[in-house]
């Protein structure tokens, strides 16, 4: 199929991110950190940021890096994952890619 | 040229292919500058790899919910680069010759009304977020202070 100029964004499948904004999620049950509840609702998610936040003043890569990599990430996967998943499967792949593992 | 508070502006419609920090629930719409921020390198820059993103000012601009979702009283804000917005509607009220840097007169009330929007995360949102806030936390904001 031809594209055509100015046709590309329509035919162009959407990056899957920013889902916040998006209907048809429910409300936010339980926002980390706030008030009562606690910041990480596991250990391990806990050690991803922490792993996240030492590779990236390392200068492994940037902030914008690591979200970029979270957004490329396939959507069927991206959507069914939780926060830190997401988290985790970007360092995975940063971390590869970097040559670091 | 620095967009001054109060301006209104149009954000882009584009869905671009690559890491960007509209969301996209904010694209073309219509708000309101809110502040004036520094420069900050392009996100989108930055994600790729440019050797040398671009600096752009990071403004803060406010949305009315009711115009993004169509229902809620409350107000958005998002911290935009300067590329993705443009002047709503031609608003060259001869102000433009006075944004230096800082020193507006206006600032301090229209940070007053910020709070009471419940000036948060960077990204300022109440709610409906995916959570982008928690990896603002811990890398390089426009807003955190190195």
């Amino acid at each position: 199929m031809r594209r055509r100029p100015g046709w590309v964004s329509v035919v162009r499948v959407s990056r899957v991110h920013d889902v916040g904004g998006q209907t048809g999620f429910g409300p936010v049950p339980e926002i980390p950190g706030s008030q009562d509840s606690p910041p990480f609702h596991a250990d391990w998610e806990a050690r991803v940021y922490a792993l996240a936040g030492a590779l990236g003043r390392r200068g492994l890569f940037s902030g914008d890096e690591l979200r970029d990599t979270i957004e490329s990430l396939p959507p069927e996967r991206y959507l069914s994952a939780s926060y830190y998943e997401c988290w985790l499967e970007a360092l995975e792949i940063l971390v590869a890619r970097k040559g670091v593992a | 040229m620095t967009l001054r508070p109060g301006t209104r502006v149009r954000t882009s419609s584009a869905d671009p292919d690559h890491h960007t920090r509209l969301p996209r629930y904010l694209r073309g719409q219509v708000g309101e500058i809110v502040y004036a921020g520094r420069e900050w390198p392009l996100p989108d820059d930055v994600a790729r790899g440019v050797a040398a993103p671009r600096a752009e000012v990071v403004y803060t601009v406010r949305f009315a919910a009711a115009g993004l979702w169509g229902t809620g009283r409350h107000t958005v804000l998002a911290d935009l680069w300067a590329s993705y917005l443009e002047q709503a509607d031609g608003q060259d009220d001869g102000e433009d010759g006075e944004d230096g840097e800082d020193g507006e007169d206006g600032e301090d009330g229209e940070d007053g009304e910020d709070g009471e929007d419940g000036e948060d995360g960077e990204d300022g949102e109440d709610d409906g977020d995916d959570g982008d806030d928690g990896e603002d936390a811990e890398d390089d904001g426009p807003q955190e202070e190195r």
